[in-house]
């Protein structure tokens, strides 16, 4: 797993951490390698998690020097994350919004009887209620369409010029 | 009540003493090793997505949520049913926005999350308080409530001694469960009580339906008659009034719930533990559609209460209608004294008491990791904390957590304190919420902006309760005969949640103006870490 062109330039953030040995708790050092070598299956687990007191890394003018296919793929992840984010955020919060407002404000629109007791009101609540499942789904199937790809891309050129490489628990 | 028959009250404490039993039993046998940190906090990742989905269903479905949605549902319909929608797309919300980027960059706690880019104690300082800030007050109005909860469970009269009795009694055991089950042992109880919860509710929620011929139109009918609001019921307003505050107020809570509850720690604690990105993803769906559908059956089950019991009953038990689904399943269950009753009384009960115990142990054990990690391992021992030594903190500040929550349960216990809820709430969307989504999205987020979100949305939140309508000068308020009301409304999102967005911003331009190296050192810390957050990358 050797790639010249990352080992010249070591890329990123990744090589800015110190070897697990030396974080202050060294609780996970055990877990923190392992999983890598078995690489594509795995998907990023055991991966070590932020611990602000691990970074007084010796390399962080690497980063300056990141290759530019592997920023190409962090932008893409970024955005494609930010895109996601959005629709489902806005179309989440902002169907509950308008429900609320129209609710106070629209009264009589919302309690109107249409069939026998059931008001517009009520029926948009439960609707709501029930679309969420189908939104889940939509999400799930969305993020492992458009973000899943690229995230693997990113970890994939994030990996081999690790020094923790080929490593094993 | 008084029609109600020992011999279901024995039955009641059986089941209770079997439950405790069980749940301790699986607990200490769920337990981590003694010198495990990861095992403590996350349980090893070693959750599938399904329980783990199920146990943040459950840290998320607590006791106040199913016993005030249910009577608020019961007292003012439509207002009710509002709420269930939104605390349902609270969650949905968490799944959307904050869950994956918050997986990748939290380890045990919130504290985890905000300290990445910009290490220093104050950041850990002010993460710990709000943490606390957040879950204290739900912890207290929960375990204050389990007195009078339990008196009425079993029938025993309302004696001072016998709900301090009850307060100690269901916090010696959330202690018991936080200290020594750690993450995965309440996990456990959570999943235990999620699966009771929804089995009960279905059960509950068919035999309302059933007795309406599975007309819903019939059970609203009798519902808007049962209520005594008539035609009201089906509209906006009961809850806050109609004038134009009250329905601003209502706005107000609503988006107060929405952007809140999901945010509060114990529930974003869950988040940690799953062991990858599509973990999360699957974790949060199952999750999403526990509640979800707990959420359709309260509305059936708040509706049935209004019908079958009717208002006047659940208001002379309760003016919060915090007991109407334990009345309604003695309605349900047949004539007094039948066997039919007493099952379904008693299996409510126990559902109660459950969720009860596993939501104030889950918010212990945030409180109590907060605690140990961001104040004792990382702000008083700058993080070189023996993992030993931080597991034993761990376990002690719960029982300092939980000693805490028993003496203010104990001491509000005559007040009625279910504005501390809203409290909690208002904290999680006006300090929580904004900070945990500048620190996570915003490169230009900057330390004197995160503690000024953090301290200026609490405090924020906290002011504005005090002088809200909710504390003074309504007959409903915690204290109706004094009047300081000088914020007109009784939740404070809608100028809180704001301000803490609003300090953060400003908090973060003064540093870039001030202290331009710094800011642009937390710039390219944020760009350096940028892979580990969006993609899990090494």
């Amino acid at each position: 797993m050797t790639y010249a062109d990352e080992n010249r330039y070591p890329p990123s953030a990744p090589a800015g951490w110190p070897p697990p040995h030396l974080e202050p708790h060294g609780i996970r050092s055990g877990h923190e390698t392992y999983g890598q070598s078995s690489w594509p299956e795995s998907y990023g687990h055991d991966v070590p998690r932020y611990d602000s007191y691990g970074r007084q890394a010796p390399w962080d003018a690497a980063y300056a020097h990141g290759t530019h296919q592997y920023d190409d793929d962090l932008a893409a992840l970024r955005s494609a994350y930010r895109v996601l984010r959005r629709i489902s955020t806005l179309t989440a919060l902002g169907s509950f919004v308008v429900y609320v407002v129209l609710s106070c404000y629209a009264p009589g629109l919302m309690g109107s009887k249409i069939i026998g007791e059931l008001s517009p009101g009520m029926a948009w609540g439960v609707l709501q209620l029930v679309v969420t499942f189908a939104a889940v789904s939509w999400y799930g199937r969305s993020a492992q369409r458009s973000v899943d790809p690229l995230a693997r891309a990113v970890r994939e050129r994030a990996v081999p010029a690790g020094r923790n490489a080929g490593a094993t628990r | 009540m008084t029609e109600f028959s020992s011999g279901a009250q024995a039955i009641v404490l059986v089941l209770f003493t079997t439950l405790v039993t069980v749940t301790l039993m699986m607990c200490v046998m769920a337990g981590p090793d003694r010198d495990d940190l990861a095992n403590f906090y996350t349980g090893y990742l070693s959750l599938t997505p399904l329980r783990n989905g199920l146990a943040i269903a459950g840290d998320y479905i607590s006791a106040a949520t199913v016993l005030s949605t249910t009577g608020i549902i019961a007292l003012t319909g439509y207002d009710g049913y509002v709420l269930a929608v939104s605390t349902a797309l609270s969650l949905v919300l968490l799944m959307f926005l904050l869950a994956e980027p918050l997986r990748n960059a939290g380890r045990f706690t919130m504290g985890d999350v905000l300290a990445r880019n910009m290490p220093g104690r104050a950041v850990r300082i002010a993460a710990c308080l709000v943490t606390l800030s957040a879950t204290l007050p739900f912890l207290v109005v929960q375990l204050s409530g389990a007195g009078s909860l339990l008196t009425f469970i079993l029938n025993i009269p309302h004696a001072a001694g016998a709900r301090t009795a009850s307060i100690v009694i269901v916090g010696t055991l959330m202690i018991i469960y936080a200290a020594i089950g750690g993450m995965k042992g309440t996990a456990l109880i959570q999943m235990i009580k999620i699966v009771l919860l929804i089995g009960t509710s279905v059960v509950v929620a068919a035999l309302v339906l059933n007795r309406f011929d599975w007309s819903p139109g019939a059970v609203l009918r009798a519902a808007q008659h049962g209520s005594g609001a008539g035609p009201a019921y089906l509209q906006q307003g009961l809850q806050l009034g109609t004038s134009a505050g009250g329905r601003l107020d209502f706005v107000s809570f609503q988006i107060t719930i929405i952007l809140g509850v999901a945010c509060l720690p114990h529930i974003t604690m869950r988040l940690y533990s799953a062991q990858d990105v599509p973990a999360v993803r699957r974790s949060m769906s199952w999750a999403v559609g526990t509640v979800t559908t707990f959420c359709l059956l309260v509305i059936i089950m708040g509706t049935g209460a209004a019908a079958l019991v009717g208002s006047q009953h659940i208001t002379a038990a309760d003016p919060h209608g915090r007991t109407s689904l334990l009345m309604l399943s003695q309605m349900l269950g047949g004539a007094p004294g039948s066997a039919g009753a007493t099952m379904l009384y008693s299996a409510v009960a126990g559902m109660v008491f459950i969720t009860l115990l596993s939501s104030v142990a889950g918010m212990t054990l945030a409180a109590a990791s907060s605690l140990a990690h961001d104040l004792f391992a990382h702000a008083v021992r700058r993080g070189r904390a023996e993992p030993r030594t931080e597991m034993t903190v761990a376990a002690w500040t719960s029982v300092v957590v939980g000693i805490v929550a028993i003496g203010l349960a104990t001491t509000v216990q005559n007040w009625d304190v279910g504005v501390l809820t809203t409290l909690a709430v208002c904290i999680g969307a006006s300090a929580v919420a904004p900070a945990l989504t500048y620190s996570l999205f915003w490169r230009g987020f900057t330390r004197t902006g995160l503690l000024a979100t953090l301290y200026g949305g609490a405090a924020g939140a906290l002011l504005l309760m005090v002088f809200s309508k909710a504390v003074s000068g309504t007959p409903s308020a915690v204290f109706p005969n004094a009047d300081f009301d000088l914020f007109p409304m009784q939740t404070t999102g809608l100028v809180s949640i704001p301000f803490g967005y609003l300090a953060g911003w400003l908090g973060s331009l003064l540093d870039h103006r001030r202290r331009a190296a710094d800011s642009r050192e937390h710039r390219r810390l944020y760009e350096e870490s940028e892979a580990r957050l969006l993609a899990a990358a090494e």
